[in-house]
């Protein structure tokens, strides 16, 4: 009796780990899928979907700020995205710029707990959402100016492609793995180049890739993006 | 190198090897050291100490071996019969020579160290086993090894010295080999820069720190394949060519006035740094 439970936990077991391994083989690659990073608590729950989101999703068209969000544009509180490597967290003054004047919320807990860190003149303790290793040297400014400043895409378009769509959310979470695989699927497509040479779309150089521009199937000259190792790992 | 080269074709390591048939464009970093000018400061190995977070071991570990000095000044002593006084020594900055065909790169058993498209031998930490092989295959001997973490060990960087650390180049670990870079953080922010104007960099937009510091200017760093930088002009003059193993000046009989080489080209790794000989007295 008790050799044939044994041999019946171990068939079970057996199909388990089967199915389980089956059911891994099945899961997208991990380069193109999402990856949902682990949930972090902020010290103030900064609602995204407030300041980014639309202003009524349902109709465009009938603002009304109280359902919605205020569109406010990525960049304006995360303005070192266009400058520098980092996009960077604003200053508390930036927050209080805005609220000191929005006395519909001024008595709200976040609200109050935001003017507490003001009056004891300290920073927010924010905790970093998007952290990549230290030996790789990311950039924001780049893919800012390549592709909202060089291809006028719409700013959440660009920054949803890493970040996810930040507009729906509360606190910001991880929505992309961030690995290096993942950087590179973009990296390593083959990008048109409108003009012979070397200067493709948006006046930007493919030459810093391993292999220079050539024809694809369908005669267009297309460059693969900036892929050598030394650009992210120095 | 790339990460398709890597996965696609371990054979296209040198891809752009100088006897390819695939040009630098538009970069080719190189330098010109002129002997003649260097007086052996040291002003360059120490500007590179603070640039590229060089951890400075003390006199036991360099006793040892384990000295990082990417940078480093040679002394030698020319033997005409005169002692110190009279008769100094000359000098000659070392470092990482970029060599097109490097001997390193091939014996990298993980692809650490690798050739970039613009003529730089890169050496990537964060891929690296600490094999040592690179070293031990450098004729130049200027790969330096992490045998200890010196982030974290004490005394190197002592609390509030952390403070002046670089923040644009990695802290190297244990077990990681490192080397001169050409400053490939400077090229990098340079490139980065320049690529929002949609062009390409001019001659002097990026300094190494060796150059930027040489009170002689005996140092020039630029782009080779750029007819107007000055590095392209000094190769010129000197008549160097990057791709020959022997150069042509040197096989004329009687020799030549010019005083361009570069240090064990006959071993055929393609150094990208001209030195030009010195002339003068060695006397203090």
């Amino acid at each position: 009796m008790h050799r044939f439970i044994r041999f019946s936990i171990l068939l079970m077991g057996l199909f388990a780990a089967s199915s389980s391994f089956s059911a891994d083989v099945a899961l997208e690659p991990l380069t193109t899928a999402d990856d949902l990073g682990p949930a972090i608590e902020q010290p103030i729950e900064f609602p995204h979907n407030r300041h980014a989101g639309l202003r009524n999703p349902n109709d465009p068209s009938n603002s009304d700020p109280l359902k919605g969000g205020m569109e406010i544009d990525c960049m304006y509180c995360h303005t070192y995205a266009r400058r520098g490597s980092v996009a960077g967290i604003p200053p508390l003054q930036k927050c209080i710029g805005c609220h000191q004047n929005i006395e519909s919320v001024r008595e709200t807990p976040r609200i109050k707990k935001l003017f507490e860190y003001w009056e004891a003149k300290k920073a927010v303790p924010w905790k970093k959402v998007h952290d990549l290793p230290d030996f790789v040297r990311f950039n924001h400014e780049r893919h800012i100016k390549r592709f909202v400043f060089q291809q006028n895409r719409p700013v959440q378009e660009v920054c949803g492609a890493c970040h996810g769509d930040v507009k729906t959310m509360t606190v910001a979470r991880r929505q992309k793995s961030l690995a290096m695989g993942w950087c590179v699927s973009c990296h390593e497509k083959d990008h048109v180049v409108s003009v012979p040479g070397g200067m493709p779309v948006g006046s930007q150089a493919y030459w810093y890739g391993f292999k220079k521009p050539a024809l694809n199937s369908a005669g267009v000259e297309v460059a693969k993006g900036p892929n050598d190792c030394s650009s992210c790992h120095y | 190198m790339s990460v398709s080269n890597l996965l696609e074709n371990w054979a296209e390591f040198r891809h752009t090897h100088p006897v390819d048939d695939v040009p630098h464009d538009p970069y080719k970093w190189a330098m010109s050291i002129d002997l003649d000018a260097c007086s052996g400061c040291n002003a360059c190995s120490i500007a590179c100490y603070a640039e590229n977070n060089i951890p400075v071991v003390g006199k036991d570990k360099f006793e040892h071996g384990q000295v990082m000095h990417w940078m480093r000044i040679e002394r030698y002593w020319p033997e005409d019969g005169r002692e110190f006084p009279d008769q100094g020594a000359t000098f000659l900055p070392m470092m990482c020579q970029q060599c097109e065909a490097a001997p390193c790169e091939t014996v990298c058993p993980v692809g650490a160290t690798n050739h970039t498209a613009d003529g730089l031998n890169s050496q990537i930490y964060n891929r690296c086993v600490g094999s040592r092989y690179c070293s031990a295959n450098c004729p130049f001997k200027v790969r330096y090894f992490n045998w200890y973490d010196y982030p974290t060990t004490e005394n190197v960087w002592p609390a509030e010295m952390t403070q002046q650390l670089n923040p644009d180049i990695t802290l190297r670990g244990k077990g990681v080999m490192e080397k001169c870079t050409f400053c490939v953080q400077r090229i990098r922010a340079g490139e980065r820069a320049v690529k929002n104007e949609g062009r390409i960099l001019r001659d002097g937009e990026v300094q190494t720190a060796c150059q930027q510091v040489c009170p002689t200017g005996a140092i020039t760093f630029g782009n080779l394949v750029d007819p107007e930088s000055k590095v392209h002009q000094k190769w010129k003059a000197q008549q160097v060519e990057l791709t020959a193993d022997e150069q042509e000046k040197d096989k004329e009989e009687g020799g030549t006035d010019l005083r361009g080489y570069r240090i064990l080209e006959e071993l055929r790794p393609y150094p990208s740094v001209m030195y030009m000989e010195r002339v003068r007295e060695s006397a203090i």
